[in-house]
């Protein structure tokens, strides 16, 4: 029962990881049609400012100053960048920010170099909030989890209770009505873009300590990332906290199943049979935990293509 | 002399120039075929600076056959099919050495297509030099010719590891197995399961996971908590070996980890204080190697500006070793290297370093090297990447203490 | 016929590159029949192209290594996989448009990168499948010669097959399907079969493409199921252009060699590349052959006195700029590697760095002035090309 429990918080904190990245991503997605690739980037780019600032600032402000400098990025990014090439279509900005997670990668691996950084817990942080069983639940999670749920409150209050909110939603739903109604949606789109950014910066920051910090961070993350928002429906905020829960959950738990088709079959004595075929009938469960998340995307884009939260088109 | 005489009369002196030119012959060309950006980069490179720290002092010695040595990079863009297109092109280009060590996939493929090369292009072969692709297949059901590996392999590394940490008294009782679910992996979890009657524990559970796919190790450490065993042996690798020690200092887990990599660049720096006490099976220990070990760490390092870590030093042995066979080997009438008297020369080379004697077994072209099995401790007297920690040498295996017998599925074809 | 003189021209070197270059080159003209033509973006196009490189492999290793078919026919055998595995898939793609097709392509690639490891008797594990090419038809296949003049000959083959493709009323449909697939549906065509149909030869071509690849390197691996192959089919193709026909066969020779060639000279090639996608996708949109359309369209309508200049002062700029930047980047990167750094600690002042057959030292201003020199002359020309294009308007 412990090892449950265990296996279910740790899977839900992952799972506010995984929203710390992609709420950014599914906002900039609904709202521009986006797909952007570099998103990840600016995940790992929030990791290594931290990093670079730890020494001179500490801690906690290097983290604030990370997510400021990463939401820099992003909007230098969207006005000089995407806004060029977002005549030409859906294509090209997808390839445009595809190129620019490369330039990003190989800068970071021209200042930083190509092994992990050291990139550390500070020691007032590294201590233990509880335990289950015989294994300890450390602190830094827990802050973890809270900032992805404190970020998750501030963006939805943002979303549903300001005036921004408001016409961020309807440059999300309706750009032109919002244009033509006289607000300055070139500006929301810059808005948006680099406070997604900066969310993505936050989240590497914060969680750049606790896993490592290498220049392949944003490859690692990245198509998770993807398959949350999909998942969730492009443009919910609230559906991409469902979906990175739903995943960091299922992976978590598929982990600690060491069973198989084969063994399913067992239920209708089909066992022996299953287990001569081989291959995809005694494939784990826990082998499988990192394909799970694409299975779940593809059943969805099959059966509920806009996703558990999305709009209707 | 008009203009078109002149011609002619310089194209017949230049071809001319060309043909004595043969019976000197080219110079002997090495190609280093490695990962030299993309995501293994780090690894990669280091094979080239060990690499290119032997072919130096090949050459300061003298090269062959009065000429220096050349040696080329070639980047294998990332994967086994930019290897393969690399290394027909190193062989177009004249190399008759190709020296790799970053990926046992890679070097799967590399061995296959030597083979085929040297199939289809009798007189014309090319030795491949394995110093780091660890997987047991290489010598075993593809061990060909002109394949040698210069580095360990999962039984070598685990009967070293298990006796050594046995030694210390670090050995469990209950020892979990958690691997990568490739070809090395595997070879670590049968080596773990075999020698368990030699070691005296029992393997309470094995698990094999995706490679470098996997950022959150904590399900695993729930595992391995929930299996009450008080040492893990692994053969993880960088993010995956990271990642798993981070997470089970985390969550508290009191166990001793055995490990075959902790020594690569960057793990001490990342793991900090929670990789004291853990062991790791290494080819090479500056400590270990006494004052022979403390000139060549000090050469390497004024020569490339870092200390020789992981697989560095293995890498320069076996060059060294090749070095060693190459001095042995006569050139032929026109001046040119003969591979084949090349590779019966490597099969009898014996090399001593600062750790011990090294030597080529012929029956499946692995080497026999000396292991040092090690402790992460604070008074090492070599520190690892600028902290206060190192590797504090527990015990060292000779050669032979350390061997591994040959597999029986190596069925190697030698040329008559 | 240039392309048939090639061995005897090229060096050996290049004439693997210009393998890869072909194989390459199919693969995104095939790519482009779906996204150029049809309009349906798809990212996980390597799933096909994986797929006919293992079947082909498989192929040559079946009949106690024999083959099941002589050895210049084996490409059918990728072509014929990646036409079944086209069908079944693009029926369930093509059922959505728009970003949810790309999507559902994107999951099927990563869900088949990530069990091939997994299913080992199919995908070989990490080490891949290997075969051997078997001699056929009088001619042995083990030089790259005679495998460059297959590929040459099944390229050439595919390249015309598609285009005629193109000619054919169900090429045009296709074509119908890019620009109003509600009209067409209104117009009583079965728009879902045309999908497929198109998806389908699509994948057809890409599985062709793989088994090439496979027969040249003979070997399959499940690297090729990776994000990365799926991602540079479609950048091939968009810089080449997906408007005209040899674009994307253009842009995916251009980035190939590319990567060939660079890898070799720097270790910051990827950098370069993403630059040059990102230039690429800025300041010419319609893709390497829509620059050298529009370069074409100049000459005819402005004549030479206008359009000469103009072009020189571009490739002009684009030299100095790219010189500019290239030894920005280098330089960087020697400066801040870990080598370096050693050296300098150890060091009084700042150690030289070597670069292009010459010493510079980082500590000077001369070192970092050429650079920003070649960039400022660059800007300048590159103005000044804009200029005289606009002022002759």
């Amino acid at each position: 029962m412990d090892a449950f429990v265990f296996s279910l918080l740790n899977g839900l904190v992952y799972g506010l990881l995984l929203f710390m990245v992609s709420a950014g991503l599914t906002l900039v997605f609904g709202m521009m049609g986006v797909l952007n690739f570099a998103h990840a980037s600016f995940y790992m780019l929030g990791a290594y400012f931290s990093f670079a600032l730890q020494g001179l600032l500490g801690f906690g402000p290097a983290v604030v100053v990370a997510t400021l400098l990463s939401g820099l990025v992003g909007v230098i990014v969207e006005r000089f960048f995407l806004r060029r090439v977002h005549a030409h279509g859906h294509a090209h900005e997808l390839l445009l920010t595809f190129g620019l997670s490369f330039i990003i990668a190989e800068a970071i691996k021209l200042f930083f170099g190509n092994f992990p950084v050291d990139y550390r817990i500070p020691a007032s942080l590294d201590f233990t909030a509880f335990r289950i069983g015989a294994q300890s639940y450390p602190a830094y999670r827990v802050l973890m989890a809270v900032v992805a749920l404190a970020m998750f409150g501030a963006l939805y209050l943002l979303l549903t209770r300001t005036r921004i909110g408001i016409i961020v939603r309807a440059a999300i739903h309706k750009p032109r009505m919002a244009q033509a109604l006289g607000h300055n949606v070139q500006l929301v789109f810059m808005g948006v873009f680099g406070v997604g950014a900066a969310l993505a910066g936050l989240a590497g920051a914060v969680a750049g300590a606790f896993y490592t910090t290498n220049p392949n961070m944003a490859l690692e993350v990245g198509v998770m990332v993807f398959v949350v928002v999909v998942v969730g429906g492009l443009g919910s905020l609230g559906g991409a906290m469902l979906a990175s829960l739903l995943i960091g959950v299922v992976t978590s738990l598929a982990v600690s199943v060491d069973r198989s088709l084969a063994d399913l079959l067992g239920f209708v004595g089909a066992q022996a049979w299953a287990e001569n075929i081989g291959g995809l009938m005694t494939l784990k469960v826990s082998s499988l935990a990192a394909t799970l998340p694409f299975m779940l995307m593809l059943l969805i884009l099959l059966v509920r293509p806009r996703g558990l939260m999305g709009e209707k088109n | 002399m008009n203009a078109r005489t002149t011609l002619f009369s310089s194209i017949a002196a230049s071809t001319l120039a060309l043909l004595s030119g043969v019976a000197q012959a080219a110079p002997v060309k090495i190609a280093v075929l490695e990962s030299l950006s993309g995501p293994q980069a780090s690894t990669g490179q280091a094979y080239r600076a060990a690499v290119r720290y032997a072919v130096d002092k090949l050459n300061a010695a003298g090269g062959w056959n009065g000429q220096p040595v050349q040696l080329v990079d070639y980047d294998n863009q990332g994967g086994p099919a930019g290897a393969s297109d690399k290394l027909k092109a190193a062989a177009a280009d004249g190399v008759q050495i190709v020296v790799q060590g970053g990926s046992s996939a890679i070097g799967g493929q590399i061995t296959e297509d030597v083979r085929k090369h040297n199939l289809r292009n009798p007189g014309h072969e090319i030795l491949y030099i394995n110093v780091g692709a660890e997987a047991s297949e290489l010598t075993g059901e593809k061990c060909n010719f002109y394949h040698f590996r210069f580095a360990a392999n999962a039984p070598v590394r685990v009967k070293a590891l298990v006796q050594g940490m046995k030694q210390a008294k670090a050995l469990g009782s209950k020892v979990y197995s958690i691997n990568q679910n490739y070809s090395w992996g595997q070879d670590m979890e049968k080596a773990i399961v075999d020698y368990a009657a030699a070691g005296g524990y029992t393997v309470v559970e094995k698990t094999l996971h995706d490679v470098n796919k996997i950022q959150d190790f904590s399900p695993y450490v729930a595992k391995i908590s929930a299996s009450g065993a008080d040492t893990v042996m692994t053969g993880n690798w960088s993010n995956d070996l990271l990642l798993l020690m981070k997470a089970s200092k985390a969550a508290g887990l009191k166990v001793r980890f055995g490990t075959v990599y902790l020594d690569q660049a960057g793990n001490i720096a990342n793991a900090g204080e929670q990789a004291v006490g853990h062991f790791v099976a290494q080819a090479f220990n500056a400590e270990a190697a006494g004052a022979e070990g403390e000139r060549f760490v000090a050469d390497y390092k004024a020569k490339t500006g870092h200390l020789p870590i992981a697989t560095e030093p293995q890498t320069v042995f076996g060059l060294e070793m090749v070095a060693d066979a190459l001095k042995r080997t006569k050139p032929e009438s026109n001046g040119s290297l003969n591979i084949v008297a090349l590779a019966r020369n490597l099969e009898t080379t014996k090399l001593k370093t600062p750790m011990g004697e090294l030597s080529m077994r012929a029956a499946d072209h692995q080497v026999l090297l000396p292991i040092v099995v090690s402790m992460v401790s604070k008074d090492a007297k070599y520190k690892a990447d600028d902290t206060d920690l190192g590797f504090k040498p527990v015990k060292t295996f000779t050669a032979e203490e350390a061997a591994s017998p040959a597999q029986a599925s190596c069925k190697m074809l030698r040329p008559s | 016929m240039l392309l048939a003189a090639l061995p005897a021209l090229l060096p050996a070197g290049l004439l693997i590159a210009s393998n890869q270059m072909l194989v390459a080159a199919l693969f995104a003209s095939a790519y482009s029949l779906l996204s150029g033509r049809a309009g349906m973006l798809s990212f996980g196009h390597a799933a096909y192209f994986g797929i006919g490189a293992f079947a082909t492999v498989h192929a040559m290793n079946a009949v106690g290594g024999a083959g099941l078919l002589p050895t210049p026919l084996m490409p059918l055998i990728g072509a014929a996989a990646g036409l079944a595995v086209g069908i079944v898939a693009g029926w369930f793609a093509t059922q959505r448009s728009g970003t949810t097709f790309a999507m559902i392509t994107l999951a099927i690639a990563e869900l088949l990168h990530a069990l091939a490891p997994q299913l080992k008797s199919l995908f070989g594990g990490e080490s891949g499948i290997s075969a051997m090419r078997m001699p056929a038809w009088g001619l042995d296949f083990g030089s790259t010669t005679q495998v460059y003049y297959l590929t040459l000959c099944w390229v050439l083959l595919s390249l015309a097959l598609l285009y005629f493709h193109g000619l054919t009323p169900a090429g045009r449909l296709t074509l119908a399907l890019r620009e109003n697939g509600h009209r067409l549906r209104f117009l009583g065509y079965n728009v879902h079969g045309l999908g497929v149909s198109a998806f389908a030869i699509s994948a057809m071509f890409s599985g062709l493409a793989g088994g090439l690849q496979a027969l040249s390197n003979e070997a399959a691996n499940y690297a090729v199921f990776d994000a990365g192959v799926s991602a540079s089919v479609v950048l091939n193709s968009y810089i080449g252009g997906v408007g005209s026909f040899f674009g994307p066969a253009l842009g995916a020779a251009l980035m190939s060699f590319f990567g060939y060639a660079v890898s070799d000279i720097t270790q910051s090639w990827m950098l370069y590349q993403g630059v040059l996608f990102v230039g690429v996708m800025m300041f010419a949109p319609a893709g390497v052959s829509g620059l050298l359309g529009s370069g074409s369209r100049l000459f005819a309508q402005r004549g030479w006195k206008l359009a000469l200049p103009v072009t020189l002062l571009a490739v002009c700029a684009a030299l100095l700029l790219s010189a500019g930047g290239v030894f920005i980047v280098e330089m960087l990167q020697r400066l801040c590697s870990q080598d370096y750094r050693a050296m300098a600690q150890a060091a009084a002042k700042l150690p030289t760095i070597a670069l292009f057959g010459r010493a510079w030292s980082p500590g000077s201003v001369l070192t970092w002035a050429l650079p920003v020199a070649l960039l400022v002359l660059g800007a300048v020309l590159a103005l000044a090309a804009r200029r005289r294009l606009g002022a002759n308007a």
